[in-house]
């Protein structure tokens, strides 16, 4: 075939060079308005707010405490990840679904270009859609009154599994464009999910702290009111999911036909960094140690975390003890009085009765696992301290009002009596079993109330599987019986005269009145 | 030149679907005629680099795509309608003319302007915010063509371009196509022989792989005449002659 | 373009076949449906979540929660299995092939309880020596009310997002489990021998076959 003659000469098209950015943003936008996400949004909100915010409700209104189900243990991932991960996989092998690959092919740009600008629109879609949905939740706890700071880092490491998990999906979807490609995503996502909540489930230390939905030891009780949320786990757990999402990605710019040989490379060192980025963050975890206010993560721990929040704390009385709380406890306030003010009324006078009951901050022993703290009473005046945040709470974890005060009486009585952080002596125990019934508590129920879960370890029997002392027969409590059945002023004479020998632990059983 | 095809071989398993093609074309229209299975998708799928070929050599706009700098370089410069086309169904007419003029490296400030055009051209301008999976299947082949010629190709690949279309825009696309012959290579692969005869200055026939005829349509033409081959039309005659000539040579 | 003139025999025809026996054509046509739902495929995934249950029974999970968490890895098989099930669902032919004869809602129905089987098959062999939560007559209810929940997603979403409907019932599976339901609709969580629970998933399972028999799953352009 010849030249035609009079053919114009043809210029070279111009090149897009130097616009390449926004070459891919109006790539970006166009995927971003038919992105397939916004078909699963309503699927995603109808479980976000069934799994994710309706057992938040039943909580106290304590950040803490409302967002350890659904950010500590990860509830707002799963609600997001398995179906984010499906959808993108879907939008990954959609060039194969549609038949595009020829024509997808034979264009100038790279094929990684182009896929990467689908899994941004997926991505863009699926993060705005989760912190939109984090962000009514917690404009809803606002208006609620919860209180406290909310866990923005965790809303971070959230924000981030999403990505991971659309990265993920996406790269099921584009090296494997089946019809199960999405359903394998989806459940494959579920399952991590599963498996991650599942291993190392009582490890306060250990690799296992990385995985996204591992929640021991997160969310320390004092989190964002007392103490600063630690950031550690949270950027160790940014790093593996970001890491894991770019590697992802960069696998993708691996594929054949994926592009040029410099996209190739610099494609593989994407997937490096990302693999590099996640192992870290593991080797990171390893190093990670339950401390007195949180996971803190050596090689990523900054001192400034662990200094107390300074705040003005709001005040009661209780029989005439002033109590002081953090202002995020203000509600309970009067609650606490109450539970308090049989217990300060009674040793009202007694040497050693406290002059005030300030809240501390909870302090984590490991050993103990979930066990709480007991109060303690210091210094000159004594002071009743009192860590709430490790103690029950009303409405937390199916605790009752009336087992909360029940709770704080004993351990204010337990904490008067100087037992401290055992169970303490016999004589203790029966003054403190005579003290809780005058308070309010019978000696009947103080088993029961010895056994409740959340008490110090103290208040366990011994190498016993289930917390619980001894029933309330036997000499302690028969003693206690005794005791109590003095006239008042005869128990607190008795005391006035004994309690420094008590607290001491000079005094045997035989020794009550 | 913009294409040189030499020995251009291409196959499937042991099945040789392009059986040593040697082909050359400047600008102009370039019709590529034959039967079912004759090789003519594969052979046009080759020189849109979206498959290599199995042995020979390739020679497009004056580059080898077998490296991907010039290959990059001659997609920039391609246009590409397949025999099935792909879509995106929740895309609009204007969305999927833009997407593939962005992939093609287009400067995105004359992608606007360059997207109108194409879908002026191909008619489907009152359509352009339509979804595309509300189209018709002519409607859809036009959107198909707009974004093959959207960045004004130097080498516009087209495979069965008018199936769907009525009289009236085939009559429309082939001074279409009239125009792009003036200044690109166009080559249109086709079973309607009037399609070839009213837009093409060269015709070639495969089939089995090979060329087994090239030239004008007056020389297709030609072949037909006298010969009792079967058609309703001069070019159809010729066509049906030429392919009966070479089978009988194969046989031979 | 016509045949006329083309004289010799175009190249690649088959010969002339000889007719099926009529036993031996409907064997031939469950097998050309069965291919082009890509149940072989969907079988090859199923025998894969038995080896991965297998797997899962043996390993030892640091478990905490109680029974319910035990359960929970090995539902997630069990529901994955039906999700598979609802995705084979989707048929590529679209209207063409609705547009044919009577055999379609038999080929429908048969796929759907053939792979239902299968699930229950491989998940059972991969449980076989270990200590499945509810034993095989749970993991049979779980799995058939699981899939008939997803083959009435694909009725209703089509077969290419019918996986949603069992993830979405999984997830809200783990929030009931949290608590003691007692409503049979959350099947999973009730006793093996649960009658009432049995009967919402048979139910439901049955409503689903039903579903895809008559309707056929949602063709959608976006498949």
């Amino acid at each position: 075939m010849t030249a035609t003659t009079g053919t114009a000469v043809r210029q070279r098209p111009p090149r897009a060079t130097g616009a390449v950015p926004l070459t891919q943003a109006r790539l970006l936008r166009i995927e971003l308005r038919r992105n397939a996400m916004p078909l699963i949004l309503p699927l995603i909100a109808a479980l976000f707010w069934f799994d994710s915010y309706r057992p938040s409700t039943a909580t106290p209104p304590l950040y803490v405490v409302r967002t350890f189900w659904n950010m500590g243990q990860g509830h707002t991932i799963v609600d997001f990840g398995p179906f984010v991960a499906g959808v993108a996989a879907w939008m990954g092998s959609r060039d194969s679904r549609r038949g595009m690959g020829d024509l997808v092919t034979a264009t100038a740009r790279p094929r990684w270009a182009a896929q990467l600008a689908t899994w941004a629109a997926t991505a863009i879609w699926a993060v705005a859609a989760y912190l939109v949905f984090v962000g009514v939740m917690f404009a809803v706890y606002a208006h609620q009154s919860v209180q406290g700071q909310p866990p923005w880092w965790w809303v971070a490491v959230g924000a981030t599994a999403v990505t991971a998990f659309s990265a993920a999906g996406f790269a099921v979807g584009a090296c494997w464009p089946s019809r199960f490609a999405a359903p394998v995503a989806a459940f494959g996502g579920f399952l991590a999910m599963m498996l991650s909540s599942q291993t190392g489930f009582t490890s306060t230390s250990g690799w296992a702290l990385i995985l996204p939905t591992n929640s021991n030891g997160n969310f320390q009780p004092d989190s964002g009111m007392l103490y600063p949320w630690l950031p550690d786990l949270p950027i160790a757990r940014i790093m593996l999911l970001g890491g894991l999402a770019v590697a992802a990605l960069g696998l993708l710019g691996l594929l054949p036909g994926a592009g040029g040989p410099r996209l190739r490379q610099a494609a593989a060192v994407v997937t490096l960094a990302g693999v590099v980025a996640a192992g870290t963050a593991v080797a990171f975890a390893r190093t990670a140690r339950l401390g007195p206010h949180g996971i803190a993560i050596p090689a990523l721990h900054d001192a400034a975390n662990d200094r107390p929040i300074s705040y003005t704390p709001v005040c009661g009385h209780a029989a005439g003890l002033p109590v002081c709380l953090n202002p995020a406890y203000r509600s309970y306030l009067p609650g606490v009085t109450a539970a308090l003010a049989p217990v300060a009324g009674e040793v009202a006078g007694l040497p050693g009765a406290p002059v005030r009951a300030m809240q501390i901050g909870a302090v984590y022993d490991p050993g103990e696992g979930g066990a709480g703290q007991a109060m303690t009473m210091s210094g000159d005046p004594p002071v009743l301290r009192m860590p709430l945040g490790a103690l029950g709470l009303a409405g937390a974890f199916g605790w009752t009002g009336g087992q909360v005060a029940d709770q704080y009486r004993l351990l204010f009585v337990h904490a008067f009596t100087g037992a401290g952080n055992g169970p303490g002596t016999a004589a203790q125990r029966a003054v403190q079993a005579a003290l809780l019934q005058d308070t309010g508590v019978p000696i009947a129920t103080q088993p029961k109330v010895l056994s409740s879960v959340g008490l110090p370890s103290w208040a366990r029997v011994t190498g016993g599987p289930q917390p619980g002392p001894e029933p309330a027969t036997g000499p302690v409590y028969a003693a206690a019986r005794r005791f109590a059945a003095l006239p008042r002023a005869t128990q607190h004479g008795w005391l006035t005269a004994h309690l420094g020998a008590l607290r001491s632990g000079h005094i045997s059983l035989g020794q009550l009145p | 030149m913009n294409v040189e095809l030499t020995e251009l071989t291409r196959k499937f398993g042991r099945v040789r679907a392009v059986a040593g093609v040697n082909l050359e074309a400047g600008p102009g229209v370039f019709g590529l005629l034959g039967p079912n299975g004759a090789g003519k998708t594969s052979l046009l799928r080759m020189m849109a680099t979206a498959l290599p070929p199995t042995s020979g050599t390739m020679r497009l706009l004056g580059r080898d795509p077998g490296a991907y700098g010039p290959r990059r370089e001659i997609r920039r410069r391609l246009g590409y309608l397949p025999q099935t086309l792909g879509y995106y169904p929740g895309f609009t007419v204007a969305e999927f003319v833009e997407y593939f003029a962005l992939l093609k490296d287009m400067p995105p400030r004359q992608v606007p302007r360059a997207v109108a055009a194409a879908i002026e051209q191909v008619g489907l301008g009152d359509r352009a915010r339509a979804k595309l999976r509300t189209l018709s299947g002519g409607m859809l082949r036009r959107a198909g063509i707009a974004q093959a010629i959207v960045n004004e190709p130097e080498l516009l690949l087209l495979d069965e371009p008018t199936a769907g279309l009525d009289p009236e825009q085939r009559v429309a696309f082939r001074a279409l196509l009239r125009d792009f012959g003036q200044r690109a290579t166009v080559i249109v692969s086709t079973h309607l022989v009037e399609d070839v005869g009213a837009a093409c200055a060269e015709v070639a026939l495969m089939d089995g792989g090979r060329i087994v005829f090239h030239g004008t349509p007056a020389e297709l033409i030609a072949r037909g005449e006298g010969s009792g081959a079967a058609g309703d039309a001069p070019l159809e005659r010729g066509y049906s002659a030429a392919l009966a000539a070479a089978r009988s040579v194969a046989a031979a | 373009m016509t045949a006329a003139g083309i004289h010799s025999t175009p190249r690649g025809t088959a010969p002339a076949e000889v007719a099926y026996p009529p036993a031996v054509a409907g064997l031939r046509l469950a097998w050309l449906h069965a291919v082009s739902r890509r149940v072989p495929a969907a079988l090859g995934l199923l025998a894969a979540l038995g080896v991965l249950l297998w797997v899962s029974l043996r390993y030892h999970w640091n478990v905490a929660g109680g029974p319910a968490a035990q359960m929970f890895i090995p539902l997630t098989i069990e529901t994955g299995a039906a999700a598979v099930i609802a995705v084979a669902a989707y048929g590529p032919f679209g209207e063409p092939e609705r547009a044919t004869g009577r055999w379609l809602p038999y080929l429908r129905l048969a796929a759907a309880v053939a792979l239902t089987a299968a699930a229950f098959g491989a998940l059972a062999a991969g449980a076989t020596g270990g200590n499945l939560p509810g034993g095989s007559v749970a993991l049979l209810r779980n799995v058939a009310g699981i899939t008939g929940l997803g083959l009435l997603g694909a009725v209703v979403l089509g077969g290419m997002l019918a996986w949603a409907g069992p993830m979405a019932y999984l997830l809200v599976t783990e929030v009931a489990l949290q608590g003691n339901p007692t409503t049979p609709w959350v099947w999973p969580a009730r006793p093996p021998h649960d009658l009432g629970a049995a009967l919402c998933a048979a139910g439901v399972f049955a409503a689903g076959a039903l579903l895809i028999t008559l309707r056929g799953p949602r063709e959608s352009e976006r498949d």
